[in-house]
């Protein structure tokens, strides 16, 4: 039973949340108020989506490390239309388009040129930042309406802000899609095993192009959310988030060789790594210690799971053998096996 | 004659025909480009990612990637300066001792590549969060606030750039030449060599065959991160400033320069050479570019577009529905003359 | 032209006039086949037959340069997997392609469009109508070979597969498991699926199947009812047309072993995969150690190798207690290993010749700087020494054929100058000449005073080469035979469990 749930990643990560802010309310009882920890997950929605959206593409096996770039030449976009004083349904679409073009890039070079995805996206990477010089000539995009930047600050209750709210039911929809739903639930497939698939008929380069599309988009709604939350763009927004949503997925029990993990997990993963600074501000260190933690944890986490991995891997095969050899000749029931 | 046929189609011959191409156009649009001294100059910024992609090539050789050395060229260089500065060692001495850091935050990740079977991706993923997190952390410690970096060195350590061989030939381009020649002798011409390609091809096969795979697959990790703190060294001794968010970037080019430089990112082939002359290849089209009016901020669009273009070369003939449609082609005409 | 092309009434699947080829090596070169309904089909044949390849075809994974394809004699068009399931073929591969972390059911289940409520409620059927006790919530990764078998041949009955497609199926299966197999496919054939069953083990075959081919070099040299035919005649369907079966009695001549020390002994080994053996090897001599794959030959071998932790017991070379060191502390030893499974574990593909004939000697050859002169004259020496065909030092090894692979793997192993040499499938998937010249290699070997352990599930190949032999079956040595007791028969009998007087196994 301890062991099933266990198995759960994303229960073992969230118990990791609770277990974090337990200890940091421990230590500064300030930090456990309802406000702080509202604040905690409302801050991660960025996050949240983005990670979501990479989280499709790790679960198919591949990475994406030009959500980044991705994010911030949506964001330059969106909120340049936006400041322009265009409609804002035209900035948002605006956004998703550049996405998904950026996304189907990807997913272009990954399944038909047959590129390695970490090759391609971070090619891409490169590209789309320069891309945003290009567009931008290097001025941050400022005076974004007061309308717009509000539009991050509705809550519901005073304490979920809206746009996370839709954060969780965009998790869930993506959640029902990839265990609900024949193709959803071709992306495990693909990347749990591919020959494997391929024998069963389903589209492998279909799922991991969808997978790449889709993130783009998700990454481009990450960018919109960013202008309301942030209030303007600089040339190097979202850079570095792509280690940062890799880093969280990772955290949320997602493993990068493909077919493990949910959104869910990603979610959760995205909510500790949004909360990590806050939380060292409420022990008493600097946040500038945010990025060792986060390695510190990336590569416990990942050595102890791949050492849990191995050794079951291990003991599965040593009992596999000592099955099949009988302990003494004489001995017919030395034979039997569970089969 | 065969001899000859294959140094022709060496991946090799093609680069050095990039940069006497590259020598050719840039020198007729701007006569700038061929002044020694000015290209050197240009050079000198690139110097650090050109020796990172000797080693970082040697890891790409065993089937691994590494994207922390940039954080380990940060860690260094500000190691360097509050050695120095605020802990009074001599700047030779903190040198060195930001050496054995660099190879041995190296090592670590090696370590847990080669031990434990976590992706190099995701270990390198954490140790660039942690090696970046701890360079912060080192620069709280000086007194120095950290946007200011450290500087005023003195005037020996500086030299190490400063001084030009006949004049022309700057010190970090001569330490990089050696490097190529320590680098080319000790993959191509010894044994542990010879072993790195080994465990790039078949790593079971080279247990078979004696080989330690494990400590060869982490010391390539220890030279790489060795590499990146001679880099952050030389990067500190020619801006004359320690700040801990030098080599922030650097992956991309470092990736751009050992793929272009013919080394397969699944591993077993490629060669010093090749990324020697890739890494040239590419800072010398950055100072073209650079020279021809192109902001530095552009500069990653023509790198990524190099990199994507280069891969999808070698990797597009494995896709075998595109093969198809080129075979289809003389198929056709066979058929066409048979009929 | 397709009026000329008669198929029997009741096939079910019938092929005609199949040729494949990669690159210049002919695979296929025309095979006719029909399957009748409700029937099993045997098909045996030695490695590089072409047999994967028919059934690679017919699944849809290739595409045949010539030749055509029926369904209930009607012309099918299979360019893909897809195609192929939607005709009711499906293919259970020899090791089950399954989704390891999924569960049984969704591993089942996946790629089905319809609604998951309705599938459940058949697959449910299915089961009960099987009489299968089946957790369905388990993850994939935690069940045995012989339940992913399982699972796979759901997926398949799932399908309305009617033909099913079991590729060695037994290969890697305890007895227990392989009975349990064997009623599977009786209930199957009940039920009027077809079944090609495709084996090496010759006893199998009357066992199960109705029919029986035989394929050999890429066309089908042997078809017929099984009960027309004894083992001897399966046995010479399988050798090629003229090959001159030896007498055994004939060249009896036992080897003089008094006076010698034995170079190689194992006392009372125990390992994972086998228990309590015992064996000894003589330089000059070459012991023959028969068994099916996975009766614990190579994990025996791996073992002493140091590849794998020893229980108990003690491994000796030239008298030198060596259990338990490492792979180059062995090969320092005077032992080395030719690898069953060559391309795991054997060649480095993207290597070249000579690289790959010093990898395993190159701290011998010098201290640091690699040896490129000592290098070109050993691998030279080999070259000629084993008429490898290369174009040069230089060349590839994934680009040479199978048989000068192997002899690149042997050059290599004897460059560490071993005593003892332990070969483990030496022939396994290389062509008759290369075959030859490997037998010839070996011969020389012996001659030159090594102790060598053949490992083989090829009894004629035991039988051709050893002084003496033994037989292994689920982890332990089970018979010894001397020189003039070793026959086909005996050796197949027991490595098969089946000892004069106890009958021990399934």
């Amino acid at each position: 039973m301890l062991k099933k749930l266990l198995h759960s990643r994303e229960i073992t990560a969230f118990a990791f949340i609770v277990l974090m802010f337990w200890g940091v309310g421990m230590i500064n009882p300030a930090f456990l108020s309802a406000t702080n920890i509202w604040l905690c997950f409302n801050s991660s929605v960025v996050f949240t989506v983005v990670a979501i959206g990479i989280a499709l593409v790790i679960i198919t096996g591949e990475i994406d490390v030009s959500v980044g770039a991705t994010l911030g030449m949506t964001a330059t976009i969106s909120g340049t239309m936006i400041r322009d004083g265009q409609p804002w349904h035209m900035a948002i679409i605006a956004a998703l388009v550049v996405g998904l073009l950026i996304g189907s890039v990807n997913g272009f070079g990954v399944t038909v040129l047959k590129i390695p995805s970490i090759i391609m996206t971070l090619g891409v990477n490169g590209i789309v930042r320069g891309l945003i010089y290009v567009y931008t000539n290097g001025k941050w995009v400022e005076n974004i309406s007061f309308d717009f930047k509000s539009l991050s600050q509705g809550r519901l209750f005073d304490a979920i802000t809206y746009f996370y709210l839709g954060a969780l039911v965009l998790m869930l929809l993506v959640h029902l899609f990839l265990t609900r739903t024949k193709r959803g639930k071709y992306f495990a497939a693909v990347g749990d095993n591919i020959g494997g698939a391929t024998l069963l008929g389903i589209p492998v380069d279909i799922t991991k192009f969808k997978a790449f599309a889709l993130c783009g988009i998700l990454a481009a709604v990450g960018g919109v959310l960013y202008v309301s939350r942030v209030g303007f763009v600089t040339p190097i927004a979202g850079n570095g988030y792509e280690m940062k949503v890799i880093a969280a997925c990772v955290l949320g029990g997602i493993s990068l060789s493909g077919g493990v993990g949910s959104v869910i997990g990603a979610s959760v993963g995205a909510a500790i790594m949004a909360s990590i600074s806050r939380v060292l501000v409420f022990v008493g260190l600097s946040s500038d210690y945010d990025n060792t933690i986060t390695g510190i944890l990336l590569i416990i986490i990942v050595v102890s799971d791949s050492l849990i991995r191995r050794r079951a891997v291990e003991k599965a095969r040593r009992e596999r053998l000592a099955a099949k050899t009988l302990h003494a000749i004489t001995d017919g029931k030395g034979a039997t096996h569970s089969a | 004659m065969r001899k000859l046929q294959k140094l022709v189609v060496r991946w090799e011959t093609f680069l050095v025909l990039v940069i006497v191409l590259e020598f050719v156009v840039f020198g007729t649009l701007s006569p700038k480009f061929l002044n020694l001294k000015r290209l050197f100059s240009g050079l000198n910024q690139f110097i650090p990612v050109c020796i990172i992609s000797l080693f970082v090539t040697y890891v790409m050789i065993t089937g691994g990637i590494d994207i922390q050395a940039g954080s380990i060229v940060g860690l260094t260089s500000i190691m360097v300066g509050v050695l120095w500065n605020d802990a009074g060692l001599n700047i030779f001495v903190a040198s060195i001792v930001a050496l054995i850091a660099g190879a041995l935050c190296g090592t670590l990740s090696g370590f847990f590549v080669a031990y434990t079977g976590v992706q190099p991706m995701v270990v390198t993923l954490g140790g660039s969060f942690l090696y970046s997190g701890l360079a912060l952390a080192v620069t709280n410690l000086s007194a120095k606030e950290a946007y200011q970096g450290i500087s005023d060195f003195p005037e020996a350590f500086r030299a190490l750039s400063k001084t030009e061989l006949f004049g022309v030939v700057p010190m970090q381009f001569v330490i990089f030449i050696a490097l190529v020649v320590i680098g080319y002798v000790l993959l191509h011409r010894t044994n542990y060599g010879r072993k790195i390609f080994l465990c790039g091809v078949n790593p079971n096969a080279a247990e078979f065959c004696g080989i330690n795979t494990r400590a060869v697959i982490m010391s390539t990790y220890t030279l790489s991160g060795l590499s990146a703190a001679i880099a952050g060294i030389l990067l500190t001794a020619y801006l004359g400033t320690a700040k801990a968010d030098m080599g922030a970037g650097y992956t991309l080019p470092i990736v751009t320069a050992v793929v272009l430089g013919g080394t397969s990112n699944l591993g077993g082939s490629g060669g010093i050479v090749g990324s020697a002359l890739a890494a040239l290849a590419v800072g010398l089209l950055r100072i073209g570019l650079s020279l021809n009016g192109l902001s530095t901020q552009y500069l990653d669009i023509p790198v990524g577009i190099l990199l994507v273009v280069t891969v999808s070369f070698r990797f597009a003939g494995t896709n075998p529905k595109l093969r198809k449609l080129f075979s289809r082609k003389k198929r056709q005409t066979v058929i066409s003359r048979a009929g | 032209m397709n009026e000329a092309i008669r198929l029997p009434r009741d096939a079910m699947l019938s092929v005609r006039g199949i040729t494949k080829a990669f690159g210049s090596n002919s695979v296929l070169k025309g095979v006719d086949l029909d399957i009748t309904r409700g029937s099993v089909v045997a098909l045996i044949g030695g490695n590089g037959a072409g047999k994967s390849t028919l059934m690679k075809i017919i699944m849809g994974i290739y595409q045949p340069d010539d030749g055509d394809i029926y369904l209930d004699g009607k012309l099918a068009k299979l360019g893909k997997p897809a195609a192929s399931l939607a005709a009711g073929i499906y293919l259970v591969p020899q090791e089950p392609m399954l989704f390891p972390n999924m569960t049984v059911e969704e591993n089942v289940l996946m790629g089905f469009k319809e609604n998951s409520s309705v599938l459940r409620k058949r697959l449910a059927g299915l089961i009960n109508h099987l009489g299968w006790n089946m957790d369905l919530g388990r993850r994939a990764a935690t069940l045995s070979i012989a339940e992913q078998q399982l699972v796979e041949l759901l997926r398949g009955l799932m399908r309305d597969a009617r033909l099913l497609i079991l590729d060695e199926p037994t290969s890697s299966l305890t007895f227990n498991e392989v009975k349990s197999l064997f009623k599977t496919v009786e209930d199957l054939k009940a039920k009027g699926i077809s079944i090609i069953y495709i084996t090496h083990r010759l006893t199998e075959v009357f066992q199960i199947a109705d029919q029986v081919l035989i394929m050999r070099d890429g066309v089908i040299t042997l078809n017929g009812p099984v009960t027309d035919f004894t083992r001897d005649m399966l046995v010479a369907g399988l050798l090629p047309p003229n090959a001159d079966v030896r007498d055994a009695a004939n060249a009896c001549v036992a080897q003089d072993l008094t006076g010698k020390d034995p170079l190689l002994v194992v006392e009372n080994l125990t390992g994972y995969g086998f228990n309590d053996v015992s064996l000894q090897v003589y330089p000059g001599e070459i012991l023959g150690l028969a068994g099916v794959v996975g009766a614990g030959r190579t994990e025996l071998a791996t073992t002493i190798f140091g590849r794998d932790v020893v229980k108990s017991g003690k491994v000796y070379i030239q008298g030198r207690d060596v259990t338990g060191l490492s792979t180059r502390a062995m090969l320092e030893a005077g032992l080395n290993y030719v690898a069953e499974d060559r391309f795991l574990n054997g060649i480095f593909r993207l290597s070249d010749v000579a690289a790959n004939t010093t990898a395993a000697n190159l701290n011998r050859m010098s201290r640091f700087f690699t040896n490129f002169k000592e290098e070109r004259k050993l691998t030279d020496q080999y070259i000629k020494a084993f008429r490898t065909k290369v174009t040069g030092q230089d060349q590839t090894i994934g680009s040479l054929s199978g048989g000068n692979q192997q002899k690149v793997i042997i050059a290599r192993s004897l460059s560490t100058m071993p005593k003892v040499l332990i070969l483990d499938e030496p022939t396994r998937g290389i062509d008759a000449a290369a075959r030859g010249d490997v037998y010839h290699i070996i011969a020389q070997l012996k001659e030159q005073g090594l102790a060598i352990l053949l490992i083989s599930s090829d009894m004629e190949e035991i039988v051709e080469l050893s002084d003496r032999a033994v037989t292994m079956y689920c982890g332990h040595i089970n018979q010894e035979f001397a020189k003039c007791d070793i026959s086909q028969d005996n050796l197949m009998a027991a490595a098969f469990g089946v000892i004069e007087g106890s009958a021990s196994g399934a």
